[in-house]
């Protein structure tokens, strides 16, 4: 599943460049999934100031 | 009064956090790239060459070594080979000679502005032909038209030639001008050349010609 690295000089953005849009889906991710939680708290504190 | 209407879309806080994280996120990630980046570009060293140790800029000694382009199956486009020794302008270069040359081709290349109407490493004009990878240029080849105008008998002399009396050689309706480089300004620009098409730009510019002997992706 995981292709062996085809970039000249080794690194972690290379690690993730496994084809066509494998780094930009995981840096998406990464900035994404915290805005879950940041929707959750606000929420939250929403609800609190009833 | 849990019932009621609750939006966190039209909260401003939601949005000034989510702001505030992206942009954050993003200013570290592009310094973190830029590092990355710099690891990616710094030249080899003389030793690496020696070594066959793979670097996308080799060092400036790479013009005592032939230069090829070939297609790698591993990384979907052509990559630059380093293979066997050849002369330079008829003799070995040292680690000092060859970076001097290279540092006066740059020099040349800017103080001439090459680029006004070239393109090299994909900053350029496109007025004139890309130099990225001149050197392997099959026009340049043994059988090529451009070696046998200038009637020398090594690619570097021929391409040295060119560069010195551009306008005597009718190679293209939008001519190259004279532009009063020396004899030696000409060797440091032929070293400028022969290294940057060392240099592994990912493929750039694709579908470059080829020399024969090389494969040829379409």
């Amino acid at each position: 599943m995981i292709e062996p690295l085809t970039d000249v000089v080794p690194s972690f953005f290379a690690m993730l460049n496994q084809g066509p849009l494998t780094l930009t889906i995981a840096l998406h991710t990464v900035i994404i999934l915290p805005m879950f939680w940041i929707y959750r708290s606000e929420k939250k504190r929403l609800e609190s100031q009833e | 009064m849990a019932n009621k209407n609750l939006s966190v879309w039209t909260s401003i806080p939601f949005w000034r956090r989510s702001a505030a994280w992206v942009t954050g996120f993003a200013s570290i990630l592009l310094i973190w790239l830029t590092f990355d980046t710099l690891g990616q570009i710094t030249m080899g060293t003389d030793d690496d060459l020696k070594n066959g140790v793979t670097k996308r800029v080799p060092a400036a000694t790479v013009i005592n070594y032939k230069i090829g382009y070939e297609m790698s199956t591993k990384r979907g486009h052509e990559v630059p080979t380093i293979g066997e020794k050849e002369p330079f302008f008829g003799k070995e270069w040292s680690a000092d000679d060859a970076a001097d040359l290279l540092h006066l081709g740059k020099l040349t290349s800017q103080t001439k502005n090459c680029m006004n109407c070239h393109t090299l490493l994909g900053n350029g004009a496109y007025y004139a032909p890309d130099l990225t990878k001149a050197w392997i240029d099959p026009a340049w080849s043994k059988t090529g038209p451009m070696m046998a105008m200038t009637g020398k008998s090594t690619k570097e002399e021929a391409i040295a030639e060119f560069l010195q009396h551009p306008s005597t050689y009718p190679t293209h309706a939008r001519m190259m001008p004279e532009l009063g480089i020396t004899a030696d300004e000409a060797k440091g620009l032929v070293a400028f050349l022969k290294h940057m098409s060392s240099i592994d730009t990912n493929g750039f510019p694709r579908n470059f010609g080829k020399e024969e002997g090389s494969t040829n992706a379409h």
